[in-house]
């Protein structure tokens, strides 16, 4: 029993150490929009270690008490007792309990940590236009070279006519993405995930990239790619695509979820 | 795509949607235990009008200023009794508090923004338990709805009544030891609360990452179908209520936004855990109509709303 009291009190502490960890790290930007709520993250953290440190001190202050108790407690009713001391009663947690709870810690501190990338992109597709709500900021007033896919995205899904955009430099980072409609082509995906609370509402966007050697950049690798916007018919309809200059390796981004 | 890389992702978005919503599930039990050791019964009964009317929709708001998580609402509901507020009053804060208060509000908010889903949430849940608690009304005598366990709990004769309270008064703790006992009690709810929020999360995480959206898709546009799979996964997930909207999120672009509402306003009411702590309340009968009434009103209003409203 007290056993489980020491795990119990140790899952707290460490789910504390993890969240620490993580928002230390920047691990955090895998899993949230930190920029919205890394301070929710901080307050978990804080109620994590505050929770382990307190039921780490109650376990090592009972330590007295409950030694000579043992004896006594085995097999008779609790309601019986009449003791001047206060110790607690309470049941730890069952096993089954424990080690569920214990689940997220495990997979935490087991499987590397990496973000969402082209092997998640086959559940929900991926999609070349974005629709923001009313009130966010339009991505006309970024200049072309400082546009972000998404901003990309974004401003292909208010404008009228996609071909006012050719001409204009392109210089995004995001993962390579190629499926079967890509097969043949000199082209390829440059995508990222956007994220507006939490990987749970996590979607896929991308721009397309014309290059001679789409085909030996490795699925879900981080490029750079700079070049500029042509306009080319893609199932009947005009697509803007990169005309690309240059790809290059890139490494991966502190944040490599996109927020709108 | 190998193994590594599906267990990758699955396992981002298992911990993406864990490390969210924990961060509430454990704010709520902090309050929980807070007031736990620091407000009386008293203090919540004198925020009750005479007025029936009255005290039935001040019922529906109490939740704000007493938040409690759907876990917690059975005691404070049995608390209420002790001091003889009608039936219909407890009703509507056992509905209505799961939802109705302010950490639920933030969850809700953090996940879906300001929209029809944070809207719709709590007019449906306001509406629901309001509207229940006021056919409670026509039995306004404990003993009808109260189980014998309960009756006697709260001292009520046999011959109606007012309660008269046979628990020793619960008394307001110092400010120290009210701490302690707080976080304790946020400690030990964690464990209690945190294996569902942790199902949830695996169930949640495996679908997303190993079913594609088109092997679902019929099913989750379906104006009914999607709303009874909905209602259907709220009862068994049993989610906390101020966590539920995470998980909500990870179904909401496959699935119809009425049936994302019903999830998110029946689930707080009915789900296994609920209804096994109701069972230990109240009578067989009652329980029948605490579980069929929400089902019924939630899942014809996410019908309806998938029907004629274009979101």
């Amino acid at each position: 029993m007290r056993t489980r009291k020491w795990i119990q009190a140790s899952i707290l502490l460490f789910m504390g150490l993890y969240f620490l960890d993580n928002m230390l790290s920047g691990k955090i930007n895998l899993y949230i929009n930190s920029d919205r709520f890394a301070w929710l993250s901080w307050i978990g953290t804080a109620l994590f270690l505050l929770l382990g440190v307190m039921s780490v001190i109650d376990l090592i202050r009972e330590k007295p008490d409950t030694e000579t108790d043992q004896h006594d407690h085995e097999g008779h009713d609790h309601a019986a007792h009449d003791h001047g001391h206060d110790h607690s009663h309470e049941q730890a947690p069952s096993w089954f309990k424990l080690i569920l709870v214990g689940i997220p810690l495990m997979v935490g501190l087991l499987v590397p940590a990496k973000p969402l990338g082209a092997a998640a992109v086959s559940n929900g597709g991926i999609s070349t236009s974005f629709s923001s709500a009313q009130n966010s900021p339009t991505s006309f007033n970024i200049a072309p070279a400082d546009r972000t896919v998404l901003d990309w995205v974004r401003a292909f899904n208010e404008s009228s006519d996609v071909k006012q955009f050719a001409g204009q430099t392109a210089d995004v980072t995001g993962f390579v993405y190629r499926d079967i409609r890509f097969d043949g082509k000199p082209q390829l995906m440059v995508a990222r995930f956007v994220i507006s609370c939490c990987v749970a509402d996590a979607s896929a966007i991308g721009v397309i990239v014309q290059t001679a050697d789409a085909a030996k950049w490795p699925q879900d690798g981080w490029v750079h790619v700079t070049g500029k916007f042509t306009t080319q018919t893609i199932d009947g309809r005009d697509t803007p695509v990169v005309l690309a200059d240059s790809i290059t390796p890139a490494t991966q981004p502190e944040h490599p979820y996109l927020y709108p | 795509m190998d193994a590594a890389t599906l267990l990758a992702t699955f396992s981002t978005r298992f911990l993406g949607i864990f490390i969210e919503a924990v961060s509430f599930l454990l704010l709520g039990t902090l309050i929980s235990g807070l007031l736990e050791a620091f407000v009386t019964n008293d203090d919540i009964v004198k925020l009750v009008p005479r007025n029936p009317i009255l005290a039935t929709l001040a019922g529906s708001f109490l939740g704000f200023l007493f938040p409690v998580c759907e876990c917690g609402v059975v005691p404070v509901t049995r608390r209420l009794y002790q001091k003889g507020l009608p039936v219909s009053v407890g009703i509507t804060f056992l509905l209505a508090a799961p939802v109705m208060n302010p950490i639920v509000l933030a969850s809700t908010y953090a996940a879906f923004g300001f929209g029809p889903i944070l809207v719709g949430r709590y007019v449906i849940s306001w509406v629901t338990a309001v509207t229940i608690g006021l056919l409670f009304s026509f039995q306004n005598h404990p003993q009808r709805v109260l189980n014998p366990a309960s009756l006697s709990l709260i001292g009520a004769t046999v011959g109606g009544g007012s309660a008269e309270a046979v628990v020793i008064p619960q008394a307001r703790m110092a400010l120290f030891p009210g701490l302690k006992t707080a976080i304790k009690l946020a400690g030990e709810e964690f464990f209690e609360m945190g294996r569902y929020l942790i199902i949830g999360s695996l169930l949640a995480a495996l679908m997303q990452t190993f079913i594609s959206k088109e092997a679902i898709s019929a099913l989750a546009s379906n104006p009914v179908n999607s709303v009874l799979v909905m209602a259907g996964l709220a009862f068994v997930m049993s989610l906390c209520s101020t966590v539920d909207a995470f998980l909500a999120l990870s179904f909401a672009r496959t699935f119809t936004t009425g049936s994302i509402l019903t999830f998110l306003t029946f689930g707080p009411m009915v789900d296994i855990k609920t209804t096994s702590m109701y069972m230990g309340m109240f009578r067989r009968r009652t329980v029948f109509y605490l579980v069929v009434l929400p089902f019924l009103i939630s899942v014809l209003i996410g019908i309806a709303l998938n029907l004629n409203v274009k979101f």
